[in-house]
């Protein structure tokens, strides 16, 4: 099972990246709190750029999420559509990623938050660069 | 010297966002044909520009009221990176010029205005005079104005001045005795006025970026504008200057990925991969879509950048602009991360036959890393951490 033999469900593809970015909003919350409290920390220049760089892939992740609903909104060709699904699946997994691993780094506690294993973001990649450099199109929502 | 600024053609007058995307796809098309040609003989673009500024793309953000098109700047933005994929340089050299438009649509009087978005109708070009290589940092300036009843003198030593041995008008940043910040803006003929193509940057090669010397330099005091007033109240100003250095950035981003699809799909396959061509290799493939989802990422911020502009144009007040400048930060991070990924990745997937001096592929990466030197990127990681942490907003100045 991948991204190119697991059709994404066609009434919500967008669950899995509203899902990440959910989680991945949380957390940034949670991490602020706790860091907002040790008066100290909040001067530090690496944790306020700790907190830039987790801010940037969740906007970039919001973004994109925006970006596939639009391409489904304005029935954009299939394969433009699924690439901009996986684009926006991709950005909010990395988001998560990113804020958790912040999380872990400032707070010293990971809060966990399992990903999807049936739906691999490696594939995601290899569906994207197949349909860009090779124009093989990417299997089609049902 | 003055030959490389003639008298401008008449331009023609841009009259909406679509238009100006569309000029912006035909002018790229004709620009990418000796991009690499003039890079390799740092040959300046003067006959390139003459028709850049003639197809009225320098023009697109002068009001409407005053004959422009007055264009949003999710529009700029994207004429900008469409420009900057094809030669990059090309793409940078505006930049000052649109930031300058701005700070006259904030600060000058009204007569100035028409005075000033007239000329840049007709095809006249504005360079810039406004960093120095020798002052404390790039916020300080030790360039002078002396205001006497009618006229003012302008004396000191400039670098960096992108567009300035290409422009028909030259505005130089000089600060009063109370170091305030003002714009005079110089005749390319105007006596003590120098510019000198001193640059020799490894990258963005064409820029004419050099020098700038104002000696005893006197214009009329209707040629001077109050800039400070720009960064004294919130203004957008900040995030216009940034958002079109990110925009160059996108533009070098875009232009590098579509080189290395064009020579990934050449390459061989890799001895122990058992495949017959190297477009076959799974790594490569999963490889481009990295780049592929990234670059969309940061045009997708770009355009939420020039929505935060249009609205702190519409609305500036300390709160709005603090948001654009966060925005805008985001947009110059992911474009400066993006440019140097992207155009360093081109040899990973392309092969060692790429890195041959003939094809001159190392431009994107030259470029890339040149122009993304102009603010720091990680100071940028920093505003945004500060202002979601501690609600701290961005100083206001060129920079943010």
């Amino acid at each position: 099972m991948n991204a190119l033999t697991q059709p994404i469900v066609a009434e919500q593809p967008l669950a899995k990246s509203q899902h990440d970015l959910h989680n991945a909003r949380s957390l940034l919350d949670a991490t602020l709190r706790f860091v907002r409290q040790q008066s100290k920390t909040t001067d530090d220049p690496f944790v306020i750029s700790r907190f830039g760089d987790v801010h940037i892939r969740i906007e970039v992740a919001a973004a994109l999420l925006e970006r596939a609903q639009e391409f489904l909104n304005r029935h954009e060709d299939d394969s433009e559509i699924s690439v901009a699904i996986a684009e926006s699946h991709l950005a909010s997994a990395q988001a998560l990623s990113t804020v958790s691993d912040a999380e872990f780094e400032l707070t010293g506690q990971r809060t966990v938050l399992p990903g999807s294993l049936q739906d691999p973001l490696r594939w995601k990649l290899h569906l994207i660069g197949n349909f860009r450099l090779n124009g093989i199109r990417p299997v089609q929502l049902a | 010297m003055t030959a490389f600024a003639q008298p401008p053609r008449t331009a023609h007058v841009i009259h909406s966002d679509a238009e100006a995307i569309a000029v912006a796809h035909k002018l790229a098309a004709r620009f990418a044909v000796e991009a690499s040609v003039r890079d390799r003989e740092r040959r300046l673009p003067v006959a390139e520009l003459d028709e850049f500024s003639a197809s009225g793309l320098w023009g697109i953000t002068v009001p409407k009221e005053y004959g422009g098109a007055g264009v949003s700047y999710v529009t700029v933005a994207e004429v900008i990176k469409i420009i900057s994929a094809a030669d990059s340089s090309l793409g940078q050299i505006p930049q000052n010029h649109l930031g300058v438009l701005d700070i006259l649509l904030q600060t000058a009087t009204e007569e100035q205005k028409r005075y000033y978005f007239g000329k840049v109708l007709q095809g006249y070009r504005f360079g810039n005079a406004f960093s120095e290589s020798k002052s404390k940092n790039a916020g300080a300036f030790e360039t002078r104005i002396r205001f006497d009843t009618d006229t003012a003198q302008i004396d000191g030593e400039k670098f960096y001045c992108t567009g300035a041995l290409f422009a028909h008008i030259v505005p130089a940043v000089a600060v009063n005795e109370q170091n305030q910040a003002f714009i005079a803006f110089i005749e390319r003929d105007n006596p003590g006025l120098t510019v000198i193509d001193s640059w020799d940057g490894f990258g963005q090669r064409t820029t004419a970026s050099g020098g700038v010397t104002l000696n005893a330099v006197k214009v009329p005091l209707s040629a001077v504008i109050p800039a400070h007033k720009a960064f004294d109240e919130p203004t957008a100003d900040g995030p216009i200057s940034q958002i079109i250095q990110a925009a160059v950035d996108t533009g070098i981003a875009v232009g590098a990925l579509e080189e290395t699809k064009r020579y990934a799909r050449e390459s061989r396959p890799w001895i122990d991969s058992g495949q017959d061509h190297g477009w076959q290799d799974p790594f490569s493939i999963a490889a481009i879509g990295e780049l592929e989802w990234r670059v969309h990422g940061t045009e997708a911020i770009l355009k939420k950048a020039g929505q935060a502009i249009d609205a702190a144009l519409l609305n500036a007040n300390e709160d709005t602009v603090a948001h654009t400048s966060v925005v805008v930060a985001q947009a110059k991070v992911l474009s400066a991360e993006i440019a140097l990924l992207a155009s360093s990745k081109l040899f990973e997937l392309a092969g060692t036959r790429s890195v041959l001096g003939k094809h001159n592929l190392d431009r994107h990466w030259r470029n890339a890393r040149t122009h993304t030197l102009h603010d720091p990127a990680r100071w940028k990681y920093h505003l945004i951490g500060n202002y979601l942490l501690n609600g701290v907003k961005p100083a206001r100045h060129a920079w943010n």
